[in-house]
């Protein structure tokens, strides 16, 4: 966040939202079926940081992939800039062959992208069941205040609360939970969201060798249904444990991205990070 | 390539700096003589708001909450001024001295001093005397302080005997303070028993000579009184800060809960003003004489220039405290984290309680003056907090240079502004400044780095 | 909305005793208990002539805080220029109704229609509308204290407007003579039939407003207040939703403007200022955050609190205002120690 935004003034961002044919754009795969995510030179500065920096990336169709580097390297600010939090400076968005300028978060669950936030971003004073509600119902302000409590909506609120095992808790506010709690439910509003691909910013800090496994099921379950699932992540067992691609950053620049087997063997990966 | 994409703002803002500075031109080109009036009149004007925005951005850059007692301090420095020479405005038509307020800032003055006295001595008294022994000092010392400042209050014909000890000390200590400190920066390794010596001789002679001349002459009394309000008005923000802005800002969760809660302060205080002075506006005395000086066509009021002279000694003078001295590492270190300032063994309160008071005093003095310029009338703290709060975000928020030229530049548009206009839009004029800016410069003139 | 308040209510009434075990430091409860009791305290010794009067200033302001609570409980966007829009409704509807012939006999004439009330009422309510969409585009892009800042703007801009646009609103002379509401002959003439105009108006509004809430439009308008940038990550398109709950907040003001200056039937800008605008906020926060029930609370509370102090002893009648504004200050700040989502609020601020 700039120091404008935190202190109350939202800036303008750009109006030219232009979208771009794939095909058109220079060094991007050909066949856009097999990823469902793809970026060609995105970049993002803050001031004289660059922390993304000419970033292209591919990601699959299926599976998991993850995103590791040190810190600093650039994770979050790529989930930002893939879900439309941060505007980009520079660079294209590739989501599902649709080629993007400018991702604006508010059009980013039409592309099929949704996504937590690494430091766990609930709304802090409304109930466990309306932060997943307010996931579900409709998008447009005048639909949306003609519509109230429709059955279809709250069975499916169920069905993610006691998916994540939540259930007991619905009335109880969001702030009044546990920090496992809350990052499961964070995960949870994300899921009742039914979109292709899911971004996870860390979804594992800070969890209970327990709930991790609850995460961890809950992922996998969702890989099975056939979504793209990409997480950031400190943990190399688990990285090592559930993915499939893998992605590694340093300082805003890709160090290496393909299979997660041959990625950990290489020896720029290993020097550079794994390596002492 | 070169590309418009997202500059749309940028070009705005360079067609609207342009279209002002060529109406300014045009202005000026008609009447020059008039030109001179109204930059005269927006630097005058600017001065105020310059202050403002200075003690604004200095308590604001700390704390990083705003603090609505701020316009409150302003009405209180200029109804301070007010009542203490009532005596003399209007032929004492609307004398006022109540025993109850007098008592009422006689004890928090004695709080605020004992408070001062025990965290800033108490730690070095401990050696000698145990903990309920350095208290009893303490609140001893506090009690004299508020005694005095209750026979300030309430003898205030004869405010100039009364404080002539005062500033008999004030000019020794000062003294001494200024050839310690010279001698220290010049030869830092020596002992300072001589200059000490020297100093001593020489203040406690200036400050017999300040206080036979304080002592003699009325004349002395409204500059005395200046003083005293600003003061009272540091001390009031301080007893605030110490007394509950410390506690509330453990509790809250966001800087919208102070805003909500300083907003209170200053809707009981503006209401308490009024029922103390009535609600209709009221003159300041004199202060150097009413004729002004003709200079190229333009009427030149002395006390105006005088207002620019203090807004520029204001800013030198904060400039150097936080340049120059530990305390400004201590105010930057606090304003950049509050946590980690704890951890290295900053102590924050303090620290801050002084921000809390000089930011008063800035924002008492911006009242006084503004108040000799115009009159004063109790609402006149809310818009005095609103014109520095614009200013501030104008000149940049959280930049000390851009509070003095967001002040100036306020000033001057809205005099400019309101020379087509009647001069009773000039409050709509500066709010419609402050979105303009807010939606091209959303960062002001000068954005903290 | 305050499900558990009437619960509590019903042990009350049934089992005094188990009332006292659950009630003891329930806030919410004895809030309610008190000013209630208050109120009804009030009229019984009053008497229902006093009643008439004050319940109609409290609708009023009841109107202007639940339409204020939408924006600034709901959605928490704190606005301190909602006066602005109560002004432009109570000019709307004075300019359109007020009587020709007495305008003329003044010095400065301005237009006259001569409108029937219920004709102005819903331009009262449009005009505050429109202008409420040009404002709120604008405060769109701003957050939090710069928020309030700018808000502030919009209540000197708009008293400024007032008082110097004289040829449409005379300036401080103020507008006279303006219409009470007739239906086909049957004129609103007392004051008892307006105080029950009134009332049906601010049931209306309250009924308006829990309709928004319990939708799904108000669920939203609560996730934006906790996060803008998280909601807008789930596809909504947060400017819409601030842009759409805030005109309609500023025709619900826009509505209480123009029954004030029907029932006042004289207006001029100083009912208009800022503190009043500061009052309005008070109010809101002292009721409660997030209920609607709350605002009624709040704006009983402040009208009672004038009421009261008429009747001690100590205090000059010319000074009554005053001191409500010093209580009303030093409520807030005890409000934000201790209680920052007000006496029944469902927000903390």
């Amino acid at each position: 966040m700039t120091r404008s935004e935190e202190r109350g003034v939202r800036k303008e961002r750009s109006e030219a939202a232009t979208i771009v044919r794939p095909e058109l754009v220079e060094g991007s795969s050909a066949d856009h079926h097999d990823f469902v995510l793809e970026t060609s030179e995105i970049s993002k500065h803050f001031g004289a940081v660059r922390a993304v920096d000419q970033l292209s990336i591919s990601i699959p169709r299926t599976g998991m992939t993850s995103i590791v580097g040190p810190n600093g390297s650039g994770k979050s600010t790529l989930v930002n800039l893939l879900s439309g939090t941060l505007p980009l400076d520079g660079g294209i968005v590739i989501i599902d062959g649709v080629g993007l300028r400018v991702v604006r978060a508010h059009e980013t669950p039409g592309h099929g992208i949704t996504r937590t936030f690494q430091e766990v971003r609930l709304f802090d004073q409304i109930s466990v069941w309306d932060n997943i509600l307010v996931v579900l119902t409709e998008r447009h302000p005048f639909r949306a205040l003609m519509e109230r409590g429709k059955q279809s909506h709250r069975e499916k609120a169920q069905n993610i609360l006691e998916n994540v095992g939540m259930w007991e808790k619905r009335d109880s506010l969001a702030m009044d939970l546990s920090y496992g709690q809350r990052k499961l439910l964070e995960i949870g509003r994300a899921m009742a969201l039914e979109v292709h691909t899911y971004l996870f910013d860390e979804p594992f800090a800070g969890l209970f060798p327990q709930m991790l496994e609850q995460v961890k099921d809950i992922m996998r379950l969702m890989r099975d249904e056939g979504r793209s699932i990409i997480f950031i992540s400190h943990n190399m067992d688990i990285v090592r444990e559930l993915t499939d691609h893998l992605i590694v950053l340093d300082s805003g620049r890709l160090l290496a991205e393909g299979d997660v087997t041959e990625v950990l063997a290489s020896d720029e990966v290993i020097q550079a990070y794994l390596g002492t | 390539m070169l590309s418009l994409r997202g500059r749309h703002n940028a070009i705005l803002a360079i067609v609207l700096t342009a279209l002002a500075v060529l109406y300014i031109g045009w202005k000026i080109t008609q009447s020059p003589e008039q030109a001179l009036q109204f930059t005269f009149n927006g630097l005058a004007v600017g001065a105020v708001y310059a202050l403002l925005a200075m003690g604004f951005t200095l308590v604001y850059s700390t704390v990083w909450f705003f603090d609505l007692y701020y316009g409150a301090a302003a009405a209180l420095g200029a109804y301070g001024v007010f009542y203490l020479r009532s005596h003399d405005t209007l032929g004492g038509r609307y004398e006022v001295n109540e025993p109850i307020l007098n008592i009422l800032f006689a004890v928090v003055t004695a709080g605020v001093v004992a408070w001062s006295f025990h965290t800033s001595f108490g730690s070095r008294l401990r050696s000698r005397l145990n903990t309920t022994g350095v208290r009893i000092v303490a609140l001893l010392i506090g009690a004299a302080a508020g005694v005095y400042m209750g026979f300030v209050l309430s003898f205030p014909k004869d405010i100039h005997t009364v404080l002539s000890p005062a500033v008999g000390v004030l000019v020794a200590v000062a003294v001494v303070w200024v050839l310690h400190t010279i001698y220290r920066s010049v030869l830092p390794r020596t002992t300072t028993i001589p200059v000490l010596v020297v100093g001593a001789v020489a203040g406690v002679a200036l400050g017999v000579y300040c206080a036979v001349a304080v002592y003699g002459s009325p004349d002395w009394g409204l500059y005395l009184t200046w003083g005293i309000s600003c003061l009272l008005a540091g001390i009031v923000g301080l007893a605030l800060y110490r007394g509950l802005y410390v506690y509330m800002r453990e509790r809250a969760r966001s800087p919208l809960v102070m805003l909500v809660a300083t907003l209170g302060i200053l809707l009981a205080i503006t209401a308490f003003t009024t029922i103390i002075f009535q609600s209709a506006p009221r003159p300041l005395p004199d202060a150097f004489g009413s004729t002004p000086w003709k200079i190229a066509g333009a009427n030149i009021k002395g006390f105006n220039v005088f207002t620019i002279g203090v807004a520029l000694v204001g800013f030198v003078f904060l400039l150097f405290l936080l340049k120059m001295t530990s305390f400004g590492k201590a105010v930057r270190a606090i304003g950049d984290d509050e946590e980690v300032s704890k951890v290295v063994g900053i102590n924050t309160t303090v620290v801050i309680a002084v921000v809390f008071f000089i930011g008063a005093i800035y924002a008492a003095a911006a009242g006084v003056l503004s108040g000799h310029d115009t009159a004063i009338q109790p609402r006149m703290g809310l818009l005095l907090l609103l014109k520095g709060w614009i200013a501030s975000v104008v000149g940049g928020i959280g930049n000390m240079y851009g509070a003095i030229v967001g002040g100036f530049v306020l000033g001057l548009i809205e005099q400019f502004g309101i020379w087509d206009l009647a001069g009773e839009w000039k409050d709509a004029i500066s709010f419609v400044l402050l979105i303009l800016f807010l939606s091209f410069w959303p960062n002001g003139l000068l954005p903290r780095k | 909305m305050n499900r558990q308040l009437f619960r509590d209510f019903a042990t009350l009434f049934r089992d005094p005793r188990i009332f006292w075990q659950t009630a003891r430091g329930n806030v919410q409860l004895w809030a309610n208990l008190f000013v209630i009791a208050w109120a009804i305290g009030f009229m019984l010794w009053q008497g229902v002539g006093f009643a008439i009067t004050v319940g109609t200033v409290f609708a009023i302001w009841a109107i202007l805080a639940v339409s204020l609570n939408l924006v600034v409980g709901f959605t928490g966007l704190l606005s301190v220029g909602h006066i602005g829009f109560f002004g432009i409704g109570a000019y709307a509807m004075a300019i359109l109704t007020s009587n020709p012939e007495y305008e003329q006999l003044r010095t400065e004439a301005i237009p006259t229609f001569a409108w029937p009330f219920f004709a102005a009422l819903p331009v009262s309510v449009l005009a505050a509308g429109l202008v409420a969409i040009v404002v709120g585009v604008v405060f769109n892009r701003f957050r939090d204290d710069i928020y309030v800042l700018v808000s502030f703007g919009f209540a000197i801009i708009s008293f400024n407007v007032f008082l110097n646009w004289r040829g449409f609103t005379r300036g401080a002379f103020g507008i006279h003579e303006i219409a009470r509401p007739d239906i086909g002959g049957w004129v609103f003439d007392g004051e008892l039939d307006f105080l029950i105009f009134v009332l049906v108006c601010l049931a209306i509004i309250m009924l308006i407003s829990w309709f928004i809430v319990t939708s799904s439009f108000g669920r939203v308008l609560t996730a934006i207040r906790e996060d803008e940038q998280a909601i807008e990550v789930f596809g909504y398109q947060v400017t819409q939703y601030k842009l759409a709950i805030w005109v309609i907040s500023a025709m619900m003001a826009g509505l209480a403007g123009g029954l004030f200056s029907s029932w006042t039937s004289f207006i001029d800008p100083f009912s208009f200022i800022l503190l009043e605008s500061i009052l309005l906020i008070s109010i809101v926060i002292l009721g409660g955050l997030a209920t609607i029930w709350g605002s009624l609370l709040g704006a009983m509370t402040f009208v009672l609190l004038e009421e009261g102090m008429r009747f001690l002893p100590f205090m000059p009648v010319e000074y009554i205002g005053q001191a409500r504004q010093v209580v009303l200050g030093i409520l807030l700040v005890l409000l934000m120690l201790f209680r920052p989502q007000g006496l029944v609020g469902r927000y903390r601020l």
